[in-house]
C-alpha cells in the first residue's frame, strides 16, 4: 500500500481519479472546484487506486474510499492521517470538512467534531484553534442587566454608508451590536483593511462591537459559494450550515437574541443565503430585514457600485455613498487597489 | 519548558495515537478522541501528562487521537511532538525515555 500525491493537471490521472469518484457518487468535478485543490492523494492498493482526498487551502475535499476487501475504516484513517500529516507539516494546523451525513462518523472516529449539520451536508472540523478558542476570545457584553443584543455579519468591502446605516438601526432596538467582518482574502479590500475601515466607521458607536468573523461566518470554509461561482442548490446547503453554526454555536455564547440583515436586490448569491437565515435561525434567534439605505440621489448603496466605480477611475462619483474614513483610504490607495484589479480581482459578484 | 509553536506527531491508524500540542496559559489540559476512552482514558491521559511532565512541561493543551495505542507509542508520540512544540528537535530528551 503506497500513498502517493495525484497530479491532476495530467489528463489520464484526472480521469482516473474522477471515474473513481463518480462511481462512489461524486459528481461535481467543475473548473471553478479542481482550481481550487492545492493536494491531492491517492492510496493504492496492488496499482489500483483504492481511496483518495483533497484539500483546498484547510478545507478537506473530493473523500473517496472503496472499503472492498478491507478492514471497515482502514483505508479511510490511512488516506486521511497522511493528508491531515501533509497539512500540519505545511503549519496548516486547523482543518475542515464538508460531506454526507453518513461519512460524519468516520471523521468523528479520527478525531473531527462536527460543528452543523442539515439534511444534506454536515461540517466538521479538528486541530487547533478550534471553535472554541474562538468563542473564548470574543468580547463579552456584561450581563448584569439584561441586555438586548444584536448581530450583523458583514463583508464590507469596501465599508459604505449603507454597512453603518445598517448598524445605526440595529443599534436602535439594541444595547449592543456585534459586527462580524467576514474573513476571507478573496476580495478587493483585504480582511485586515475590511476591519480597519469598519472600525473607523463606527468608531463614534461605542456599542458597536467590532470583530473579525473567523472561519465560522461566511468564510471560505463554511461558505465557499460566496467566493465561487456555484448552482442555487450548493448556496441552499452551504448557507444552511451557516446559519446553524450561527444559531447553535455563536449566538448562545454571545447571547444574541436577533441577527440584523440588509435587504438584497443586487446579490442572487446574498438572496438566497438571506431567505435561508429567516427559515433556520428563528425561533432560537430573530431575523430583523432592514431596508437598504438609498442615497440623496436614489442610488441603492452597494459596495459593489463603490468597487465599479474605483475600477472605472471614476471615484468622486460614489463620493457620498462611504464614509469619509473609507474614501480617504481609496483615495490614498487608489494605485494599490487599481493593481488588484488589473491583476484579476474580481469586482463583481461580492 | 516552554510550547513555542503548534505541532503533531503520530498517525490516525490502528495501534497509533496523534498527539497534537498548542500553547496553553497554564496547566495540561487533554481532549481525548478514543474508541476505548472508556476502559483506557484515564491510562492514555496519565501517560501524556506523565511525560509532559518529565519533559519540564507545565503548560500546554493537548489533542489526542487513539488508535489502540500502547503505552509506549503514547509515550514515543508525545516527546516527539513536545520537542517539536518547544524546539528542541536538535537536544533529544534521552533522559526521558
Amino acid at each position: 500500500m503506497t500513498v502517493i500525491e495525484l497530479n491532476l493537471s495530467l489528463p489520464e490521472v484526472k480521469n482516473q481519479w474522477q471515474n473513481f469518484l463518480q462511481k462512489l457518487g461524486i459528481n461535481n468535478f467543475s473548473t471553478a472546484e479542481i482550481q481550487q485543490l492545492d493536494l491531492t492523494l491517492g492510496l493504492y492498493e496492488d496499482e489500483q487506486l483504492v481511496a483518495t482526498a483533497s484539500a483546498a487551502h484547510n478545507v478537506i475535499k473530493y473523500v473517496g474510499v472503496c472499503q472492498q476487501d478491507s478492514t471497515p475504516g482502514a483505508r479511510f484513517n490511512q488516506i486521511i492521517s497522511e493528508l491531515t500529516s501533509r497539512l500540519y507539516q505545511q503549519g496548516i494546523f486547523h482543518l475542515f470538512v464538508f460531506t454526507k451525513p453518513q461519512y460524519s462518523l468516520s471523521f468523528q472516529h479520527v478525531g473531527f467534531k462536527q460543528l452543523a449539520d442539515s439534511s444534506q451536508a454536515v461540517f466538521l472540523e479538528t486541530g487547533t484553534p478550534d471553535i472554541q478558542d474562538y468563542l473564548a476570545q470574543l468580547p463579552q457584553v456584561s450581563q448584569s442587566h439584561p441586555q438586548k443584543i444584536a448581530a450583523i455579519v458583514m463583508n464590507a468591502n469596501p465599508f459604505t454608508l449603507g454597512h453603518r446605516y445598517l448598524v445605526k438601526r440595529a443599534l436602535q432596538q439594541s444595547d449592543y451590536v456585534y459586527v462580524f467582518v467576514v474573513n476571507t482574502d478573496a476580495s478587493l479590500f483585504k480582511t485586515s483593511e475590511r476591519i480597519q475601515l469598519v472600525k473607523a466607521g463606527l468608531k463614534d458607536l461605542p456599542h458597536a462591537l467590532v470583530v473579525n468573523g473567523g472561519d465560522y461566518m461566511v468564510s471560505y470554509a463554511t461558505f465557499p459559494a460566496y467566493f465561487l461561482q456555484s448552482g442555487q442548490d450548493v448556496v441552499r446547503y452551504q448557507t444552511t450550515l451557516d446559519a446553524h453554526i450561527f444559531r447553535d454555536l455563536i449566538a448562545p455564547a454571545c447571547q444574541i437574541s436577533t441577527r440584523f440583515l440588509g435587504s438584497e436586490p443586487l446579490s442572487p448569491t446574498t438572496a438566497i443565503y438571506n431567505q435561508v437565515l429567516q427559515q433556520e435561525l428563528p425561533p432560537k434567534v430573530q431575523v430583523q430585514v432592514i431596508e437598504r439605505k438609498q442615497s440623496d440621489s436614489q442610488k441603492v448603496i452597494s459596495a459593489s457600485t463603490v468597487r465599479q466605480a474605483l475600477a472605472h477611475n471614476q471615484l468622486a462619483t460614489i463620493k457620498d455613498l462611504v464614509p469619509a474614513t473609507t474614501y480617504q483610504f481609496m483615495q490614498e490607495h487608489k494605485a494599490l487597489l487599481e493593481t488588484r484589479i488589473k491583476e484579476g480581482m474580481r469586482i463583481n459578484g461580492n | 519548558m516552554e510550547i513555542k509553536e503548534t505541532a503533531v506527531a503520530g498517525t490516525l491508524e490502528s495501534s497509533d495515537i496523534q498527539i497534537m500540542i498548542t500553547k496553553a496559559d497554564q496547566g495540561i489540559s487533554i481532549e481525548l478522541e478514543s474508541d476505548v476512552a472508556k476502559q483506557f482514558g484515564q491510562q492514555i491521559k496519565k501517560v501524556i501528562t506523565d511525560t509532559l511532565k518529565q519533559l519540564d512541561i507545565d503548560a500546554a493543551h493537548v489533542k489526542a487521537v487513539d488508535k489502540g495505542a500502547l503505552d509506549c507509542v503514547i509515550k514515543a508520540r508525545t516527546i516527539a511532538a513536545a520537542q517539536r512544540a518547544t524546539k528542541t528537535v536538535d537536544t533529544p530528551a534521552w533522559e526521558v525515555l
